[in-house]
């Protein structure tokens, strides 16, 4: 019997609007200091459908870890405990957390509601 | 404009941070084979205009690495492989116009706070001594300079290390430590290609001193004192003082009653600056801007050469918009950062500080005494020959090379051809057995101008071309051209050639170099821009005009006998000889 696979940045946003429209401003907050670390080609725009990692994405591996040590401390803050985007393998193409900004607001709630206890 | 970044460690995102900057010079980036350190210098065909060599002291140097582990340390053997180190940087730098090499600091996920750390023995100890003898080594090496890149991870502070990003990429500082390496880089490379800042004009009121002198007099400004606000502007002065004593030129823009405001700069008992530190002021009620352009005018200095401070936004806005291209920098508005904020400006980097940056102020002073005496003479020929001018000629060498390098970069009015080389490309043109470079001293009655000539020349067959023919807009005038060709054309003749030519290279400043030129006796082609002498007669020497040296030693040809200071008069100057390199 196969297992299903669920493609994360085709899922329905998590959480309220407001909260994954929070998670998605803080998304693009990071993108706005990762961009100068980019080559010019490389650089985001802060939209829901822009594609990170993978193969529609633009950022490589190098990319992913700038942003995820952007993103964390301020995850952090935001959330009150320590969120941890690396702990489901961020470079497999395989779980698409990253693969969009969408999949990746997704992810985020995913984690903060699995820890405040309303996530499935 | 193009910079190699050399590393042992992930230097991506610096690279990318540099490219991406937008501030001038713009550069394009490539950064060496990952991992391979200053070995890479060794690598054929890495070139690039500019390199920046940054290494974790770990892994550049083993025995550090044993001392970060705890374990026992041999001094001599740190100190070879710091002068191993440093040997490997000094033979890799003659490729670049110029290297930038980052000191070493401890490494991010070393440290460790002890009360042992500065003990003999100990990581930290060690690396400050290694630092101490890196600076030492390379500067034997021309065209290399050292960063503290101890700034930029103090600035970066907590921020400025992520274990995750050093544990997931091999990067061992964050883009908030980057960030100040590059502005760093650019500060100093712009120094090197000669676009530091040359004057500051500053306002007066709430900018050099707390208060507006017009309405509480001189007596009442706040400057020194035991009041917070009057040492932060006593302080700020301070700073501008360390700028002067570094070559910046000071002038001031004020709308005043001139006569009140020197009155302050004058009488107040804690004013730092007195008026002898100003180059030139305007203090009067016309437009800052309309002042500003005067006073590049009196100063001859490019507008481009300007900082303007100003604590009002109003007139900072206006300077802006009229000058463009001067730099207004945004000015905060508590007294107490101004200090240290005018010498965080990374517009004044300098790489050398020479004896004419000391004397800068004081030579614009000597200029408006030269002014004075001119009006009292129907003739400039009159004047000319009261100024009672030597010129000594020098070879270029170790000494004067600072000064040789910083006048062949900055000078654009009278340069015929503009050419610009960092000291490294001055040596290695100067070392061909066919090219000569001379400088040119002057001084008279009035005062002492320094090196403010260069002229290089390259001889082929019995042919000798002028490459550069360099003179500072100080000295302009009176006649130093003349001399300057007349030792030229007797060195040629002396070498038996047969005609000296000097091609004009066209830019927007120099023409007063050409309209030098074409009075200059040479003969002219308009069709190739290039003048013309042939050697069999002696160019005339300027009366007025005293030689302390000649060319490589000679002797002055008969004509010259009454230019050349008699050996009573060499000895009444207690030692005025010049040595030959």
């Amino acid at each position: 019997m196969g297992v299903e696979t669920i493609d994360p940045a085709k899922q329905d946003p998590r959480g309220t609007p407001e909260q994954f429209e929070e998670a998605v401003r803080i998304i693009y907050a990071a993108i706005a200091q990762l961009n100068p670390q980019l080559p010019k080609e490389q650089q985001l725009q802060p939209s829901p459908d822009t594609a990170l990692y993978g193969s529609e994405g633009k950022l490589d591996s190098l990319g992913v870890a700038n942003l995820i040590v952007i993103m964390e401390p301020t995850l952090e803050e935001r959330y009150g405990f320590k969120i941890d985007l690396t702990q489901d393998d961020p470079f497999s193409l395989g779980n698409g957390h990253f693969r969009n900004i969408h999949s990746l607001a997704t992810y985020i709630l995913d984690l903060v509601l699995l820890h405040t206890g309303t996530g499935s | 404009m193009k910079v190699l970044l050399i590393s042992n460690f992930n230097i991506q995102n610096l690279a990318q941070l540099l490219s991406n900057d937008a501030r001038e010079p713009l550069a394009t980036v490539e950064t060496a084979e990952f991992g391979r350190g200053v070995d890479a210098l060794s690598i054929p065909g890495m070139t690039a205009d500019f390199a920046f060599v940054w290494t974790l002291a770990d892994r550049a140097v083993p025995s550090f690495n044993r001392l970060l582990n705890g374990e026992r340390g041999d001094d001599g053997q740190l100190r070879d492989e710091v002068h191993g180190f440093a040997e490997r940087v000094g033979a890799g730098a003659s490729r670049f116009r110029a290297l930038l090499l980052a000191s070493w600091v401890l490494p991010p996920y070393c440290r460790r706070r002890s009360i042992t750390d500065l003990q003999t023995g100990r990581a930290k100890n060690a690396l400050m001594r290694m630092n101490l003898q890196l600076a030492e080594e390379i500067a034997s090496f021309r065209g290399v300079h050292l960063l503290d890149a101890q700034e930029w991870v103090g600035a970066g502070g907590r921020q400025g290390f992520s274990p995750k990003l050093w544990y997931l990429t091999k990067t061992p500082f964050t883009s908030a430590v980057f960030e100040e390496a590059v502005r760093d880089i650019k500060a100093g490379i712009s120094g090197l290609l000669g676009r530091s800042k040359k004057l500051i004009v500053l306002d007066l009121d709430n900018t050099l001193w707390g208060g507006i002198v017009g309405d509480c007099g001189w007596q009442n400004v706040r400057v020194g004192g035991h009041d917070y606000v009057g040492e932060a502007f006593a302080d700020f002065q301070r700073s501008l003082k360390l700028l002067s004593n570094n070559g910046v030129l000071l002038a001031v823009a004020s709308k005043n009653e001139e006569a009140v405001a020197l009155e302050a700069i004058h009488l107040h008992p804690e004013m730092v600056l007195k008026a002898q530190d100003f180059a030139a002021w305007r203090i009067n009620w016309k437009d800052k801007a309309a002042n500003i352009s005067e006073l590049a005018e009196e100063l001859n200095i490019g507008l481009q050469s300007i900082v303007f401070i100003d604590d009002n936004p109003i007139e900072r806005a206006r300077v802006r918009e009229s000058l463009p291209e001067v730099y207004v920098p945004e000015w905060p508005t508590d007294p107490t950062s101004f200090a240290s904020y005018v010498l965080q400006m990374p517009c004044f980097d300098m790489p050398y500080s020479t004896e004419e940056d000391r004397l800068r102020t004081s030579s614009y002073s000597s200029e408006k005494v030269r002014e004075r005496l001119r009006q009292t003479f129907n003739s400039q020929d009159q004047w000319l020959l009261s100024l009672d001018t030597q010129v000594t000629v020098e070879n270029l060498n170790a000494v004067n090379l600072p000064r040789f390098v910083q006048l062949f970069n900055k000078t654009n009015q009278m340069s015929l051809t503009t050419r610009r080389m960092t000291d490294v490309q001055v040596l290695q043109w100067s070392e061909k057995h066919n090219a000569r470079f001379w400088t040119f001293r002057v001084k008279d009655r009035c005062g002492d101008s320094g090196l403010t000539g260069i002229v290089g020349i390259e001889i082929n067959g019995n042919r000798a071309r002028i490459s550069d023919f360099i003179l500072s807009c100080r000295v302009m005038g009176r006649n130093i051209e003349r001399a300057m060709l007349a030792v030229t054309v007797e060195y040629c003749r002396s070498r038996g050639l047969h005609d000296l030519t000097a091609t004009y290279i066209p830019t927007a400043k120099n023409k007063p170099c050409l309209d030098f030129w074409l009075t200059s006796g040479f003969t002219f082609d308009s069709a190739t821009q290039s003048f013309r002498w042939t050697l069999d007669k002696p160019y005339p020497f300027p009366r007025g005009i005293k030689l302390t040296s000649l060319a490589d030693g000679q002797s002055p040809p008969p004509e010259w006998e009454w230019a050349v200071r008699s050996s009573a008069e060499k000895l009444q100057d207690n030692g005025a000889e010049t040595s030959q390199f």
